[in-house]
């Protein structure tokens, strides 16, 4: 069982599809260990170029998307402490046509270099969307054959995880983490997602009124049974 | 992207006809297709948005797009037509250009 080394840098890294995964789905936890010092590293499969919001009223078109939606996931990334980001160019849509022997061993090089304390991706069932669920079989399937132990986890869907059983998992399979004070640096990257957040009116309300709808708590899933849960509120 | 000008935009569909042409095309929760190459025989812009637009091409085929509210002729002499809905969300794509759409 790893025990953390309170004189080591802790090392995150994500891996997901489109750019605002990060946000959306799990960004106060990453603005939680931002802001804690934790190195972060962000892969995103694709630039989220075929996605049908473009701005309300519409300011990008198919062909601007790719760099728009870039840039705003950097804004995205320096607001939640994420330092590093890289893109796999894969294109929207596509990555569960993409070879997955070629994805296993790009994600399981980074892996490699980066020997990170805690590895995040989409259950590849559960993710939701066919590009989420074969960004996070390609990634278990590099965690598994890394030597790393005990850190791959799922993220979840808003308070889905708070029922682990309507599942099929039970708490023990659940770490629940206290979001509750890093819901303005969250609203702060929705934002940055202009193009995809600019339809939803509730995240333009005044600061306080628009974080009273995020949760206090972001749920993820233990993705490595080989290794007992390190901690029910803790990642690392 | 702007409404279209039905005008303007039927003249800028029209300078395909009789030249080789990389459609990318979609409805958007459905089906896309890219860089498709067709030699372009004709070309209609119809209805009074929003727009019908159609394409004969290679002596055999048809293209059909509806529903386009938007266009932009960009720097690189395409022409991008588009269908929003009434909150900014795409619902069709349909793209020319003389040379391939990145991949």
């Amino acid at each position: 069982m790893n025990t953390p080394d309170k004189t080591k840098q802790r090392k995150l890294l994500a891996v997901f599809a489109h750019p605002d995964d990060e946000t959306f789905i799990c960004g106060g936890t990453l603005a939680k260990y931002g802001s804690a010092g934790v190195e972060m590293t962000l892969v995103s499969a694709t630039r989220g170029e075929m996605g049908r919001r473009m701005g309300n009223p519409p300011y990008l078109n198919r062909e601007t998307m790719p760099a728009a939606r870039e840039q705003e996931l950097r804004q995205a990334c320096e607001i939640l402490g994420i330092s590093r980001l890289q893109f796999f160019d894969i294109r929207d849509k596509t990555v569960e046509f993409h070879d997955a022997a070629e994805l296993e061993a790009r994600i399981g090089a980074i892996i490699d270099e980066l020997q990170p304390d805690v590895v995040l991706t989409f259950h590849e069932t559960l993710g939701g969307h066919p590009d989420h669920c074969a960004i996070g079989k390609a990634t278990k399937a590099a965690y598994m054959r890394s030597g790393l132990e005990g850190g791959l986890y799922y993220i979840s869907f808003g308070s889905t995880m708070a029922k682990p059983e309507r599942s099929g998992y039970t708490r023990q399979d659940i770490v629940k983490i206290d979001v509750s004070k890093h819901k303005r640096t969250k609203l702060d990257a929705f934002r940055a997602h202009r193009c995809q957040t600019e339809i939803d009116e509730w995240v333009w309300l005044p600061d306080h009124e628009a974080m009273s709808y995020f949760g206090d708590y972001e749920y993820f899933i233990v993705g490595d049974g080989r290794a007992p849960r390190r901690s029910p509120v803790d990642l690392f | 992207m702007i409404p279209i000008d039905k005008i303007s935009a039927e003249r800028a569909l029209q300078a395909f006809v009789g030249s080789d042409a990389y459609i990318h095309s979609e409805a958007t929760s459905f089906t896309f297709v890219r860089n498709f190459k067709v030699n372009v025989t004709h070309a209609f812009l119809a209805g009074d948005g929003p727009y019908r637009a159609a394409l004969r091409f290679d002596g055999h085929g048809w293209l059909r797009t509806e529903a386009l509210t938007h266009y932009e002729q960009d720097g690189n002499g395409r022409l991008l037509l588009a269908g929003f809905d009434d909150r900014g969300r795409m619902n069709v794509a349909f793209h020319l250009g003389k040379e391939p759409f990145p991949e």
